[in-house]
C-alpha cells in the first residue's frame, strides 16, 4: 500500500469533497480528517524524498513518455507542505461560522486537491487541467456570498484568468509540436535537439507560457484582477487564495523554466533582467497602491503583489542564494500573509466597518489578536526578530554579490514604503476608543460570530511560526535548500 | 497560409473581443473563440500527409494498422480541453445571470461605476 | 414558452431515438469517434429538448432534479471506486484489471467501459442540471 501514497495524497480530499455534498451533518469532520490524513501521508513520504530519492507513481500502469505519472522531488515536497499546512488552518478557522453550507467545504477541498495535483503531476497538460480545476473551484469561493461585488470580482477574475490559461494551453502545444511527447523529464531531454533546429518556436513557447502563468501570479501589468478578488473574498478564502494560490503560479513557473527548460537556455534567451525589472515595478507599484489604500482589505492585497515583486527579483536573480531567498520567501509570505488576513476577518466581524480609520481602539479590546497583528507586519516590512527580514535580507545579500545594486536600493525604498501604511494599520489600532457601527450591506453574510475563541487559534499558531522562523532562520532554510541544489545542480548533498 | 499562423489569428481576434467589448456576454463569446482556436492549433498539429482518420478497421487483426493514420494524441487533449471551456463557460453564464438580477445591466463601463 | 403542437408531438416521436444514440455513443467509446463525455452530452440534449419543448413544469415531472444530482454524485463516486478497485487488486491507481477481449468488440478495452459508462451519466445528469438551474432563473429576473 505503500507506494500508491502519492495518488492517496491526491484522491483523500477529492473523496471526502464529494461525500461532503451527501451529508450534512459531518461536513468539517469529513474535511479536517482528510486534509490530515494527506499531511500524514506527506510527512511519511518526506523522509524518502529529503534523501535524495524521487518518488515516481505511474498512474494507470503506463511508463514512459506515454503516461501520466506523478513525481514527488523536493520541491513539490516544499509547496505541498505550505499547501496542505495552510489548508488545514483555514478549514479551522472558517468552521464556527454557521452560514457556510456543505457547497462551501466543498470547494475548499476541490481548491486544495487540485492544488496538491498541480504539484505532484509531472505532465505538463496534467498540470493544466488541474490548475483549470483550481481556477474553478476559486472563482465560485470568491462569488460565494453572491453580493454584487463579489459577482463583479470572481467575473473579472474569470476573464482574466482564463485567458491566461489559454495563453499556456497554446504554449504547451507548441512544446508537444516540437518534441512529441508531454512528460516534462522527457521534454527536457529532446528539447536540445529541438532548439537548435527551430529557435523561434522554442522561444515562442516559452514566451505564451510565461505569459500566462504571470497573469495568475499577477505581477505589475497583468494584475488588474488581483485587489477585487483578494479583497471582496470572503475572509478564510482571502487567507487561502494571497497566502497560497499565487504561489501554485510561481511554482509552475519554477518548474517550467528549471526542469522542462534547462539553465542553459533559460540564460541564452536572457530573461533575468525582464524577471528583475518586473520584479522592482510590480514593487513599488504594490507599495505606492497600498499606501493609497482606505479599506483593511484592499491594502492588504497590494501588499501582496509587493511581495511577490520581491520573489520575483530573487528568481531572476538566480544564483543560490537569490533562489534560497525567493522561495524562502515565499513560505514566510505565505504564513504572514495568512495571519494578516485571518486578524482582518475578526477585526472586520468585530468592528463592523471595512475602513481603516473604523478599527481604533480595538487592540486594547482584545490585545493578542492585534499583537499578532503586529508581529506579522513587522515580519512584512523586515524588521529583525521576524522571519520576513531573513529572506529579505538574503535576496539583497543575493543581489549584491551578483552586482545589481539597483533593486536593494528599490527594495529598501519599498521596505520604508511599507512600514508607512502598516504603521498606519497599528497606530489606529491601538488608540482612540473603540465604536461598533452598523455592518455595511456585503459584510452581512461574513459574519464571524462575535466572541467566539476558537477562531483565534490558527492566528497565533501562525503568529507563532513568524516568531519561531525568525529567531531560528536556518530552520526554515534547511527546507528550503534540498530544493534549491536540485533546481539548480541536480544533485542532492 | 499553414494552420499554426490561422489559429493564431484566430486567437488574437478572440483577444480583441475579449478585451473591447463592453457587453459581458460578448467577453464571454470571445473567451470561447480563444478556445475554439486552440482545439484548431491543436488538432493541426496531429495531422500526417496522407494519413487516414485512427480508428481500426473491421476484419484487420488487432496488431499495429499497416496504413498512415494522424495523431490520435491530441484529439483526446482536445476533448479534455472542450470539457474545461465548457465548465468556464458555464460558470460564468450563471454569474451574468446573477448580475443582471441584482444590477439590471450588462454593460461593463456602467458596472464599473456602480460603488 | 407555448410551442406548437407539431414541435411537442415531433420532439416526444424523437426523444427515444436520441436518447438510443447518445447510449450507442457511450458504449462504442473505445472502437468509434466517440466516449463518455460525448455521449452524455447527447444524453443531456434530449432532455434539454423535451424541456424547451414542454413547459419546464412537465419535464421537471419526469426527470426530478433530485434525482439528477443523485445521480451526478454517484457517477464521480462510481469512477474513484473503480480506480480504488485497481489499487485493491494489486495494479496502480486507474490500472486495468478487467480482461481485454478480442478487438473490435464492445466488451473489450478492460475498463474503458465501465469507465465510459460512468462518465457519461455523470455527464448527462450535470448538463440536464445546469440548464434547469439557469432556467428556472426566468421568472425572478
Amino acid at each position: 500500500m505503500s507506494i500508491h501514497i502519492p495518488i492517496l495524497i491526491i484522491i483523500s480530499p477529492l473523496l471526502a469533497a464529494f461525500l461532503v455534498l451527501l451529508s450534512r451533518k459531518y461536513k468539517i469532520i469529513l474535511a479536517t480528517a482528510s486534509i490530515i490524513t494527506s499531511i500524514v501521508f506527506t510527512l511519511t513520504l518526506s523522509s524518502r524524498v529529503l534523501s535524495g530519492d524521487k518518488v515516481t507513481y505511474h498512474l494507470g500502469g503506463w511508463r514512459g513518455p506515454l503516461g501520466i505519472s506523478l513525481v514527488v522531488d523536493e520541491l513539490s515536497l516544499f509547496f505541498s507542505l505550505i499547501v496542505l499546512g495552510l489548508g488545514l488552518l483555514v478549514i479551522v478557522y472558517s468552521m464556527p461560522e454557521r452560514n457556510y453550507g456543505r457547497t462551501y467545504y466543498f470547494l475548499l477541498l476541490i481548491s486544495l486537491s487540485s492544488m496538491i495535483g498541480v504539484i505532484y503531476t509531472a505532465d505538463i497538460f496534467n498540470m493544466y487541467v488541474f490548475y483549470e480545476l483550481l481556477s474553478l473551484a476559486v472563482y465560485l469561493l470568491i462569488a460565494y456570498p453572491k453580493t454584487g461585488v463579489t459577482l463583479r470580482a470572481s467575473f473579472n477574475y474569470l476573464i482574466m484568468g482564463g485567458v491566461g490559461l489559454s495563453f499556456f494551453l497554446l504554449g504547451v502545444g507548441f512544446l508537444y509540436a516540437m518534441t512529441g511527447t508531454l512528460d516534462m523529464f522527457h521534454i527536457a531531454e529532446r528539447l536540445p535537439a529541438a532548439f537548435n533546429s527551430s529557435m523561434q518556436m522554442v522561444i515562442m513557447s516559452f514566451v505564451l507560457i510565461a505569459t500566462g502563468m504571470g497573469i495568475k501570479i499577477a505581477v505589475f501589468p497583468l494584475h488588474g484582477w488581483l485587489p477585487d478578488a483578494h479583497s471582496m473574498a470572503p475572509s478564510p478564502v482571502s487567507a487561502l487564495l494571497s497566502g497560497v494560490t499565487v504561489k501554485i503560479g510561481i511554482y509552475c513557473l519554477i518548474r517550467v523554466v528549471y526542469t522542462v527548460f534547462s539553465t542553459e537556455m533559460f540564460l541564452l534567451i536572457s530573461s533575468h533582467n525582464i524577471l528583475i525589472v518586473l520584479g522592482v515595478v510590480s514593487l513599488l507599484f504594490g507599495a505606492s497602491m497600498a499606501l493609497a489604500q482606505k479599506d483593511l482589505k484592499r491594502l492588504l492585497a497590494y501588499s501582496t503583489i509587493n511581495q511577490l515583486g520581491i520573489v520575483f527579483i530573487g528568481l531572476g536573480i538566480g544564483t543560490e542564494l537569490g533562489l534560497t531567498g525567493a522561495l524562502f520567501h515565499v513560505l514566510n509570505h505565505a504564513i504572514m500573509k495568512s495571519t494578516l488576513f485571518f486578524c482582518a476577518g475578526i477585526m472586520i466581524a468585530e468592528t463592523g466597518t471595512r475602513e481603516v480609520k473604523g478599527l481604533s481602539g480595538f487592540g486594547r479590546q482584545q490585545p493578542a489578536i492585534a499583537f499578532s497583528f503586529v508581529i506579522a507586519s513587522l515580519g512584512m516590512i523586515g524588521i529583525p526578530p521576524i522571519n520576513g527580514f531573513a529572506s529579505k535580507w538574503l535576496i539583497c545579500l543575493a543581489a549584491v554579490e551578483a552586482g545589481y545594486t539597483f533593486p536593494v536600493v528599490i527594495i529598501l525604498i519599498a521596505s520604508t514604503i511599507a512600514a508607512a501604511y502598516y504603521f498606519r494599520v497599528i497606530q489606529v489600532l491601538f488608540g482612540g476608543s473603540l465604536k461598533q457601527g452598523a455592518m455595511p450591506a456585503h459584510e452581512r453574510e461574513q459574519v464571524i460570530h462575535r466572541g467566539n475563541l476558537f477562531r483565534s487559534w490558527p492566528i497565533y499558531i501562525l503568529a507563532a511560526g513568524c516568531l519561531l522562523l525568525g529567531l531560528l532562520p536556518a530552520l526554515g532554510i534547511s527546507l528550503v535548500k534540498p530544493a534549491v541544489s536540485l533546481l539548480l545542480f541536480h544533485v542532492v548533498p | 497560409m499553414n494552420p499554426v499562423n490561422i489559429s493564431l489569428l484566430v486567437c488574437m481576434i478572440g483577444l480583441y473581443g475579449v478585451m473591447s467589448k463592453n457587453n459581458l456576454i460578448k467577453k464571454i463569446m470571445g473567451l470561447t473563440i480563444m478556445n475554439g482556436s486552440i482545439v484548431l492549433f491543436f488538432i493541426s498539429i496531429g495531422y500526417r500527409k496522407g494519413g487516414l482518420a485512427p480508428i481500426l478497421e473491421k476484419g484487420t487483426t488487432g496488431g499495429i494498422p499497416t496504413i498512415i493514420v494522424v495523431d490520435p494524441l491530441p484529439q483526446a487533449l482536445m476533448l479534455t480541453a472542450i470539457v474545461i471551456g465548457i465548465s468556464v463557460t458555464a460558470l460564468a453564464l450563471a454569474l451574468i445571470v446573477k448580475i443582471y438580477s441584482k444590477y439590471k445591466t450588462l454593460d461593463i463601463q456602467q458596472l464599473s461605476k456602480e460603488r | 414558452m407555448r410551442s406548437s403542437k407539431i414541435i411537442k408531438t415531433i420532439a416526444q416521436k424523437l426523444f427515444p431515438f436520441i436518447v438510443l444514440f447518445g447510449f450507442y455513443l457511450i458504449s462504442h467509446g473505445h472502437l468509434s469517434p466517440g466516449g463518455g463525455f460525448q455521449g452524455g452530452v447527447v444524453l443531456g440534449t434530449a432532455i434539454i429538448l423535451l424541456a424547451l419543448s414542454h413547459s419546464i413544469e412537465q419535464t421537471e415531472k419526469k426527470f426530478k432534479s433530485r434525482w439528477l444530482n443523485m445521480l451526478e454524485k454517484l457517477g464521480i463516486l462510481t469512477l474513484i471506486f473503480l480506480g480504488f478497485l485497481g489499487i485493491f487488486l494489486g495494479y496502480s491507481f486507474l490500472g486495468n484489471f478487467l480482461p481485454l477481449g478480442k478487438p473490435g468488440q464492445i466488451a473489450s478495452g478492460g475498463l474503458m467501459l465501465p469507465f465510459n459508462i460512468a462518465i457519461g451519466i455523470k455527464v448527462a445528469a450535470g448538463i440536464s442540471a445546469i440548464f434547469y438551474a439557469l432556467i428556472k432563473y426566468r421568472g425572478e429576473i
